[in-house]
């Protein structure tokens, strides 16, 4: 069985809890990392552990650390992004109901790395009872001088406070979700200048996902050489695949980087359902393009995918069937983000909408082929000319599908047109 | 300073600048809509999107610094294909409805489908309904299917006022521009908004199915209204030569000057225009034998000239009694200063101004005289306390302006006046005191004369004639030269003044305060 980093005591019962997580090793990193290291060790050790984000874009996580700017006078903050929006994915949520803890270890040595004395979770709102487990688990750190001041007697502060979001997809984007902490309509802000230097506040920010925290313990404990063996070479440890849709066995699976998609499908989630063949697969989040049935034998790691004209996104796998018309797919997706479009930018506000409007029309019976060819133009509009991410995450799912389902959309256009005949 | 190329054009900018500021100091202007350069770039329309060498994606003209060596094309194929993708969607989802839109033929969405567009729109769907007519202020009028969404009217309020009277409400393509529960955009400043507005979003009521912009013209002026002189734009209809039809100003809007009043005006200037028009004194009227009888300018003076020398040859100008105020520009005060009080040496030169209203700490002031400072500077400022005690013991009354009525009642002055001999009055508009003197004599505004103020902070603007005095009406630095040349006292002095520049001319030479100013 493969090493886990972050799920290998999920098994275990009221893990959650303080004292049974101190039974088995819990807080080891932090007291090592406050006490027998320095910050500019824990810095190099996560950088060479090429712990890269798990939150989509996979910008190295040790990198942006060291873009915060050490010589300002104004406080610095961590938000961590717990807003797990991106449809498909599940694995944040599992990582803060069994194993808090860990994530609070992760932000402890975080924090002390960077000189930071105030973290924000920001916690997506439907997850009020995580939030809640969370506030528990926070308190008990308090209790036991893990959190507040002068942790374990090292001059160290830290404050944690749990933000809950109002439920919009867009403040899982990272300037976003700073407006909305800010308490502020969310709305992603221009870049430059970055958080690492103006961020919460107007003060040096550290945004990271809940997984990529969560990694730090483990890299902190077993080093950085232990962590790179787990993966790849330029890409450290496992990934939590959340695999969902038409297999046997639906749920997150702890795999190294690299493992291929067919085995995480076939064996690892126990292959499709019985009586059900396999369509295709979005592999990271709704927002990959989608990969056909024959690609499946691709390695699941960023650059393997992005050579693949996908991406690995936040690793969540959503496996469809031969008996899903590929039309309900785009009908998800168009409807989603155009549900979820913040309205600020043009192509984005406008461009989501109006694809939405047209895969509504198609559902309707009430499509023409033309149509499908305006769904790519338009989504070529929006490809690359918007203000933040959001704007891609729409147009590369909807391209994809188009493009490589053209031949199922046509037939579905024109058997309802002849079907009208009749 | 960076060296960079734009279309391939070396151009030299400023370090820190941005590219679309850049290109248009260079002659290229990149086209946008919600970049507004009082403001922080919002980058939300994409309009500006330009190639730069070694960027993959387009990048944002309105807030991407240049940097030393920069290529960036603004009209390369991708990018004028991007913009067109821009203008499509904003199309896409606009009601189309110029032809009773008030900001039709000044529309920057118009502008940029002339420039880049000209294409048959593949949009085949439904448009989104909206409020149609929001009144979001008290000129104010939302129409939130016409709205691109570019927030200038939010970002006016937050950075400009910083009264944050608006927002955004609800998400995406039903993202709308919202006042927050009943509490309307209120302040100074509110006029603003539907200047900015680049499309027909925010429209004005004062201005709202009025006319059309194209059948107006447009002159540059100073706002006379306070003593800020904000640079503005005069918007008028000429009124057509064979039907009786005159002349009518449609509304003022700002004129850009950094050092005065940057890209704004206050309500008071912006809405306060029917000044120019209504009320207006056409002829020169006499009330000396009959009353209202109607004379010309040569009568009129020849009266003024005969009853001031009579008593000038009898060395009793001390029964001289002049009132004037400080709207009159530099050269007119001047005149006034020169002939009253250097030649005739009177000692009865008072000021009477328009009551003090509200001011704020930004343009609008509370000395709502155009030119204070100027008279200040020629040291002619005393204000007027007692008009009754002064009126005895005097034979001859002129007035410029009718301010008198902002400070005593129609029967203190009746009182006054009925014991003076003569009363002149020198006016614009028609009032009450029409009827109480013997002479009244039409006069030009500032937005019909040229010349010059000075404001509250001592900067001199220079300002040319936009619309024809009404009537029989004069600009009064030209009835000052007259008066003074009829006087005989100074004749060749006088003669020189054939236009308020030859004035200026002397008052740079005379007054050391004016010689220091070569402002615009």
């Amino acid at each position: 069985m493969e090493e886990k980093v972050i799920t290998q005591n999920f098994h275990l019962k009221n893990y959650f809890k303080m004292d049974v997580y101190l039974k088995h090793d819990g807080y080891q990193a932090v007291k090592k990392a406050l006490k027998k290291m320095k910050p500019e060790q824990i810095m190099d050790e996560v950088k060479k552990a090429n712990l890269r984000g798990r939150g989509g874009a996979g910008f190295p996580a040790g990198v942006k650390w060291g873009f915060v700017p050490q010589d300002v006078p104004k406080p610095k903050y961590l938000c961590v992004n717990a807003d797990e929006g991106e449809p498909g994915t599940f694995k944040d949520r599992y990582i803060m109901s069994h194993n808090p803890h860990l994530l609070i270890e992760g932000i402890i040595i975080t924090s002390f790395c960077v000189g930071i004395r105030q973290a924000y979770i920001y916690i997506r709102g439907e997850y009020e009872a995580i939030a809640q487990r969370l506030e528990q688990a926070i308190s008990e750190a308090y209790e036991k001088g893990f959190l507040g001041k002068n942790i374990l007697d090292t001059g160290h502060d830290l404050d944690i406070i749990i933000h809950r979001g109002a439920g919009a997809y867009i403040c899982g984007e990272e300037t976003a979700l700073l407006e909305s902490l800010e308490g502020k309509r969310g709305h992603p802000r221009l870049k430059p200048p970055f958080p690492a230097s103006i961020g919460l506040f107007n003060c040096p920010t550290v945004i990271n996902n809940v997984e990529t925290i969560s990694n730090i313990p483990a890299i902190i404990l077993k080093g950085a050489e232990w962590f790179c063996k787990l993966g790849l070479p330029k890409d450290g440890g496992t990934r939590i695949f959340g695999v969902s849709g038409m297999v046997k066995k639906p749920g997150i699976y702890e795999l190294p980087l690299g493992t291929s998609l067919k085995d995480i499908i076939y064996k690892h989630a126990g292959g499709m359902k019985p009586g059900k063949k396999l369509k295709a697969v979005v592999p990271g989040g709704m927002s990959a393009p989608i990969l056909k049935a024959d690609e499946i034998s691709i390695k699941m790691d960023f650059d393997s995918l992005v050579n693949a004209h996908s991406m690995l996104g936040s690793a969540a796998i959503i496996v469809i069937d031969k008996d899903t018309p590929i039309i309900d797919v785009l009908k998800a997706v168009a409807k989603f983000y155009s549900h979820e479009s913040c309205g600020q930018c043009t192509p984005c506000r406008i461009g989501t909408s109006w694809i939405n409007k047209i895969v509504k029309r198609i559902v309707e019976g009430k499509g023409k082929k033309e149509d499908i060819n305006n769904i790519e133009r338009l989504a070529d509009n929006i490809l690359g000319k918007t203000l933040c991410p959001l704007g891609d995450a729409a147009a590369m799912p909807i391209s994809s599908i188009v493009g490589k389902f053209r031949e199922e959309l046509e037939s579905y256009v024109s058997g309802k047109q002849n079907d009208k005949k009749m | 300073m960076a060296n960079i190329l734009i279309d391939d054009k070396p151009v030299e900018a400023q370090e820190g600048t941005t590219i679309l500021l850049a290109a248009e100091q260079a002659g290229i202007p990149i086209p946008h809509l919600c970049f507004h350069r009082a403001f922080t770039p919002e980058g939300s329309c994409r309009m500006c999107l330009v190639e730069i060498e070694g960027f993959p994606k387009l990048e944002l003209a309105c807030s991407t610094q240049v940097k030393e060596g920069m290529k960036i094309w603004t009209k390369s194929e991708r990018v004028v294909e991007a913009r067109k993708g821009v203008l499509e969607f904003l199309l896409a989802e606009h009601p189309l409805d110029c032809p009773i839109c008030d900001k039709a033929g000044e529309c920057k969405l118009q502008d940029y489908y002339e420039e880049y567009g000209h294409f048959e729109s593949q949009f085949k769907e439904y448009k989104e309904k909206k409020e149609k007519k929001l009144g979001i202020g008290k000129n104010l009028i939302l129409d939130r299917e016409r709205c691109i969404l570019c927030t200038r009217c939010i970002r006016f309020l937050r950075e400009i006022t910083k009264t944050q009277e608006l927002g955004m409400s609800n998400r995406g393509l039903h993202s709308e521009i919202d006042i927050y529960e009943k509490e309307m955009v209120d302040n100074h400043y509110s006029g603003n908004l539907a200047e900015i507005c680049p499309v027909g979003a925010i429209t004005d009521t004062d201005f709202r199915f009025k006319t059309r912009s194209w059948f107006l013209k447009k002159g540059d002026s100073i706002c006379p209204l306070c003593s800020r002189g904000c640079n503005i734009s005069i918007e008028y209809h000429p009124g057509f030569p064979r039907i009786p039809i005159k002349r009518r100003v449609y509304r003022i809007t700002s004129r850009e000057n950094p050092e005065v009043n940057s890209h704004w005006i206050c309500d008071l200037g912006r809405y306060t225009y029917s000044y120019l028009d209504e009320d207006r004194l056409e002829d020169i009227i006499s009330n000396n034998s009959n009353k209202g009888v109607k004379i010309d300018w040569e009568n009129a003076l020849q009266f003024l000239v005969r009853k001031i020398k009579k008593l000038y040859y009898m060395k009793k100008t001390s029964r001289i009694f002049l009132i004037f105020h400080s709207s009159l520009t530099n050269e007119e005060l001047f005149l006034v200063n020169k002939i009253f009080r250097e030649d005739l040496k009177l000692e009865k030169i008072f000021m009477v101004d328009s009551n003090e209203g509200e001011g704020d700490d930004f343009l609008l002031s509370s000395e709502r005289s155009s030119n204070r400072k100027g008279a200040q500077v020629m040291g002619i400022d005393s204000k007027l306390i007692n008009l009754e005690e002064i009126a005895n013991k005097t034979d001859i009354l002129i007035i410029f302006g009718n301010y008198l009525l902002d400070h005593f009642s129609p029967g203190e002055i009746k009182t006054a006046l009925d014991k003076i001999e003569t009363t002149i009055l020198f006016t614009s508009w028609k009032s009450e005191l029409d009827t109480l003197v013997d002479l009244v004599l039409p006069t030009a505004l500032v937005a019909e004369k040229r010349g010059s103020l000075t404001n509250i902070d001592g900067r001199v603007q220079y300002f040319l004639p936009v619309l024809e005095p009404v009537g029989a009406s004069l600009p009064e630095w030209e009835i000052l030269v007259r008066l003074a040349k009829e006087l005989k006292m100074n004749f060749t002095y006088y003669r020189q003044f054939k236009s308020p520049d030859k004035i200026f001319e002397k008052l740079e030479r005379e007054i050391p305060f004016f010689s220091q100013k070569k402002n615009d």
